[in-house]
């Protein structure tokens, strides 16, 4: 099959992707600037024998997406903040049963209702957690049309893998901007890997059982345990980021997501100007890629941070620059957008400041 | 030049400002008047500078802008 570039908002290029690799189940709620994604699915799911329910409220989608995942189907669930808030439990509980499901946050402008410009306020929700106890969602952040279709395509792969929630955080910029996509090859549902654990009927094989709790203390203990040496091999192997002019820059800026696009026009604009300036892009948030920042030490005097959101991924940058090093914060959020030229000013400002001189 | 008339369904509007945002002309604003859901819709201001390019019913999320273009004829020119 020819795969043709397409003009589309990263919200339909995510959708279409998702049915791409299998995905035959959407539940969900309708909540700008998510819409277009639920849409897609709405008019896409039924030409491929899929299912799309749009349901009465978000705590019921994450819950039906608890089945589906548990029939071992692939299946997604999309919503923007304030929803997303309203998964946590179930988010919790889908961890807990080491069910593989991809949950998509087109972030918005919060604290509460907020508004639907975008934002990325919801950081740490959820890198740090977001529901109760002790798990972790594998938390991808792409910064394209393209990347929104090429992470959820392979969100689903990782979620089998370590069978866990994987979590999409984009946000309103992303997911209504249109831009030319390569979609993947279409997989069929078939010849995607069997899930032996799944609960699909035991008349030929012993039962199988997927639990919200196991029933005595000591096999939540274990559970526990076991859980963590999972998020433990998940930090070691998933790791994923990507670096722009690094080799000798003495200020590297760290952003996700839309203000790293933004941040590395005005990388782009420093350098031109002779700046010794870098950039690192975190792909994956959780686990957050501190081997991105192993290599820099000895060679970076500071970091800046440029978020759309109070400087929520700082102190994950401060972990892994090491504690000598100063890590400054760019931006704020509500809906506010950087441009290129108010990040390059700040770089601009830092280095004039003998920060990274 | 076409002629280009932008209706909003004002009860659907909830301000989010997106059609504002995208118009190229810069034609719409929000409101300073509000529906009965208290929220101050969009209207738009200089109509005759519509382009018709319709970023604004595109983008809407609650489908509330609907663009009627009706399409002037030319006078065929003269080809020499």
């Amino acid at each position: 099959m020819m795969n043709k570039l397409k003009l589309m908002s990263g919200n339909e290029a995510l959708a279409e992707s998702a049915i791409r690799a299998g995905c035959r189940f959407f539940f969900g709620y309708p909540i700008t600037p998510q819409g277009e994604l639920l849409e897609y699915m709405a008019r896409r799911l039924p030409e491929v024998g899929g299912t799309f329910l749009q349901s009465e409220s978000e705590i019921a989608a994450i819950n039906m997406v608890f089945g589906a995942a548990s029939a071992g189907m692939r299946v997604i669930t999309a919503s923007s903040s304030t929803g997303i808030s309203l998964m946590q439990e179930g988010l919790s509980f889908l961890a807990t049963a080491e069910l593989p499901c991809l949950v998509v946050n087109i972030m918005r402008a919060g604290p509460g209702l907020g508004r639907v410009k975008p934002s990325q306020g919801d950081y740490l929700q959820a890198t740090k957690g977001g529901g109760h106890g002790d798990y972790h969602t594998i938390v991808l952040a792409p910064a394209t049309a393209q990347e929104m279709a090429d992470l959820a395509f392979e969100g689903f792969s990782i979620a089998d893998k370590y069978r866990n929630p994987v979590m999409i955080l984009s946000d309103g910029m992303l997911g209504q901007m249109m831009e030319p996509v390569i979609l993947p090859d279409s997989v069929s549902v078939d010849q995607l890997p069997q899930k032996s654990w799944a609960v699909t009927g035991s008349r030929d094989r012993g039962r199988n059982l997927v639990l919200a709790a196991p029933y005595t203390d000591d096999e939540l203990i274990e559970l526990n345990a076991e859980l963590d040496r999972k998020y433990a091999s998940v930090r070691v192997q998933e790791q994923r980021w990507e670096g722009k002019f690094l080799d000798d820059a003495r200020l590297v800026v760290v952003a996700f997501g839309s203000s790293a696009r933004i941040s590395e026009d005005a990388v782009v604009m420093a350098r031109e100007r002779g700046l010794k300036v870098g950039l690192v892009r975190p792909i994956t948030l959780w686990p957050f890629p501190e081997k991105a920042f192993e290599t820099l030490r000895s060679t970076v005097d500071a970091y800046l941070t440029v978020e759309m959101n109070s400087g929520q991924m700082v102190e994950d940058v401060r972990l892994a620059a090491g504690v000598d090093k100063p890590v400054y914060h760019f931006g704020h959020g509500g809906g506010w957008i950087p441009s290129a030229q108010a990040v390059y000013d700040e770089v601009v400002r830092l280095h004039d400041g003998s920060i990274a001189r | 030049m076409d002629q280009v008339s932008v209706s909003i369904d004002v009860m659907r509007c909830k301000a989010c400002s997106y059609c504002v945002d995208v118009c190229p002309k810069k034609i719409i604003e929000l409101s300073s008047q509000t529906n009965s859901k208290g929220y101050h819709y969009a209207s738009v201001g200089a109509a005759e500078n519509c382009t018709g390019c319709r970023f604004c019913a595109i983008v809407c999320p609650e489908l509330a802008i609907q663009l009627s273009i009706v399409k002037q004829v030319m006078p065929a020119k003269s080809v020499r």
